[in-house]
């Protein structure tokens, strides 16, 4: 059984054969920009998830104006074929993903295994070396909506049971035991779940080097023990949002769930929010 | 002057480094739970000349790595590491020539960042991982020194002190047998903690080797813990040098009894512990009201100064409180 879109993925090893070939661009994607500036794929710029993606002062994605100014500036042409990877298991590059394909970029992929997997990869080289390209004029679709969640849908979908909720969050997130992964802030008033949701953490989807499991794997435990029907419409949330964006690629492109969205509110906007209910 | 352990003179501190010939201290507890049946003797690990067990491991690291020429044309290290070990290496690197480069996760003491600092380290601190993986805690700072080493091979090579057997052996070749020759065989319990588990792996390897009857007791705090340099078993994924089969025992302590231990040792024993010791104590005592006879030894890892701040944050009182 192969996955649905077999061709929003490509392996390192056709990323090493492929560097600096015409109309293919790379782009790290990362937490912050620490680890890029330490040594990054020869050719690749380096995007910072919460500088560069959000907007900062309207708790947003950012607009079509700064997103054609983000791409436009590293000299990414919108029939470029752009190659997402980053740190931890590629979660913020998949929240680019979401990002691209939301305005309208064709051909973007993942890079399987993410930064970690190139990083331990002997045949693979790391560069402190930044590239320069000119840049281009680069102009985005309007806005595909359909690939994001809003509170008002995800509200109707608890109390519904449709579409289905899937919390990608650790089991103790779920069941409430804590509020934020230990180490981080909690920044939500409650701690539990949204009524109805089903738990499966992001961590399932990917074997120990990083790599998606198979679609018989996925499909197994997405479908099969999450319980997930696969008729119907899902949306993935998290804490923040980029755990998320990881299932929600998952869902979407590996088992082929056409109506998928991702939460990007996700727990701290419902974990706050007054007079509506949670679970435990 | 030649050097000499009887006189404690030296050419180099790199001489001082324990072995054998000079093993680190063995100190009885005395006031804390001692027993005829079951002594117990902490092994003062703060003694070694840069502070901490770690001394071991990266003196065993860094000669393997001049051994092999990889520290040639002015190449110096990178480490990822709860700071004991940069200390180490950083001091090692001041005394034999080579520049070092350390990368530490944000939540590590301040004490340690700044001697790793005042040592001439460079130094990055990672921030703590949004939200982690169960089993990559430590990640963060893998990575990042990987990173420096694959980005820069000319700059610096990497001990990698999770994945290199010479942490192990560093231990096998010294902890192990000083302890054989301490206790003058004696030795029943081991009581040690985990964290890259070169010390349990060495140690457990030479002394069961000696007397397959000698019990090895890992000491882990519970889950959630802050102590640094210490590892759960959920957090171990990390470190290939675990080697369950070397274990008896695997006992978890709450975490929050190691600062409670640290002030009973300092109070009770006049011992400077580190929260580590405190809680490889706590394992201990809970052995010997199990039950258990014969002597026991404890790995005291690293001291109390690194830890001012760290103790402070949870025991009341310890530094003046704002008044409101």
């Amino acid at each position: 059984m192969p996955y649905a879109h077999p061709e929003v993925l490509v392996e390192t090893d056709w990323v090493k054969e492929n560097i600096g070939k015409p109309g293919i661009r790379l782009v790290e994607v990362d937490v912050d920009l620490q680890a890029y500036d330490a040594g990054h794929i020869p050719g690749a710029v380096g995007f910072n998830w919460q500088k560069d993606l959000q907007d900062q002062l309207t708790r947003d994605i950012i607009s079509r104006a700064a997103f054609e100014k983000l791409l436009g500036g590293a000299g990414i042409s919108p029939s470029d074929t752009v190659v997402l990877y980053g740190d931890n298991n590629n979660w913020f590059a998949a929240y680019g993903f979401w990002l691209f394909k939301i305005y309208g970029h064709e051909n973007v992929k993942l890079m399987n295994g993410g930064r970690q997997k190139w990083l331990n990869e002997q045949d693979k080289t790391f560069t402190k070396d930044k590239p320069y390209h000119s840049p281009v004029l680069y102009t985005a679709k309007p806005p595909n909506e359909g690939l994001r969640a809003r509170l008002s849908e995800v509200i109707g979908a608890s109390g519904e049971r449709n579409p289905n909720l899937v919390d990608v969050r650790s089991n103790d997130e779920y069941t409430g035991k804590i509020i934020a992964p230990p180490g981080m802030s909690e920044t939500a008033q409650r701690a539990g779940h949204i009524p109805g949701a089903v738990s499966v953490p992001w961590s399932t989807a990917v074997d120990k080097d990083g790599r998606f499991k198979s679609a018989e794997e996925l499909a197994e435990i997405y479908l099969k023990k999450g319980g997930i029907d696969s008729k119907k419409p899902v949306i993935a949330y998290c804490r923040i949002g980029e755990r998320s964006s990881h299932t929600w690629f998952v869902l979407k492109y590996l088992l082929g769930i056409e109506n998928a969205k991702n939460y990007d509110g996700s727990w701290t906007e419902y974990g706050n929010l007054v007079a509506v209910p949670i679970e435990k | 002057m030649v050097m000499n352990h009887d006189t404690r003179v030296y050419d180099n501190i790199v001489e001082m480094l324990p072995d054998e010939a000079n093993p680190s201290p063995m100190v009885r507890i005395n006031r804390l739970g001692a027993t005829s049946g079951f002594p117990l003797y902490a092994k003062l690990e703060w003694m070694n000349p840069f502070g901490s067990v770690k001394d071991r491991a990266a003196l065993g690291m860094l000669r393997d790595l001049q051994h092999r020429g990889a520290l040639r044309n002015g190449r110096g290290l990178v480490e990822p590491t709860s700071g004991n070990t940069g200390i180490s290496l950083a001091a090692l690197g001041a005394a034999l020539g080579y520049p070092v480069r350390a990368v530490v996760p944000e939540r590590v003491p301040e004490e340690k960042k700044a001697i790793l600092r005042i040592l001439g380290a460079e130094l990055d601190v990672v921030a703590d991982a949004l939200c982690p993986m169960p089993g990559q805690t430590g990640g963060g700072t893998i990575n990042l020194a990987k990173t420096h080493a694959k980005a820069q091979p000319d700059r610096y090579v990497m001990p990698n002190q999770y994945e290199n057997p010479e942490n192990v052996l560093a231990h096998f070749r010294t902890t192990g047998p000083e302890i054989w020759r301490q206790t003058e065989g004696k030795i029943t319990h081991l009581f040690v903690s985990l964290g890259t588990c070169g010390t349990v792996s060495g140690t457990s390897r030479f002394l069961k080797g000696r007397n397959p009857a000698v019990k090895v007791i890992a000491v882990q705090p519970s889950e959630g813990h802050d102590i640094p340099g210490l590892r759960n078993t959920s957090e171990l994924d990390v470190s290939t040098l675990f080697d369950r089969t070397l274990i008896d025992d695997i006992v978890e302590i709450p975490y929050e009894l190691a600062c409670v231990r640290v002030l009973d040792l300092c109070r009770r024993e006049g011992l400077l512990a580190g929260p580590s010791s405190g809680l490889v104590l706590e394992g201990a005592l809970r052995a010997q009201t199990d039950g258990a006879r014969g002597l026991g030894v404890m790995i005291f890892p690293d001291g109390l100064f690194k830890y001012v701040g760290y103790i402070a944050k949870h025991v009341k009182g310890i530094t003046e409180e704002a008044l409101f």
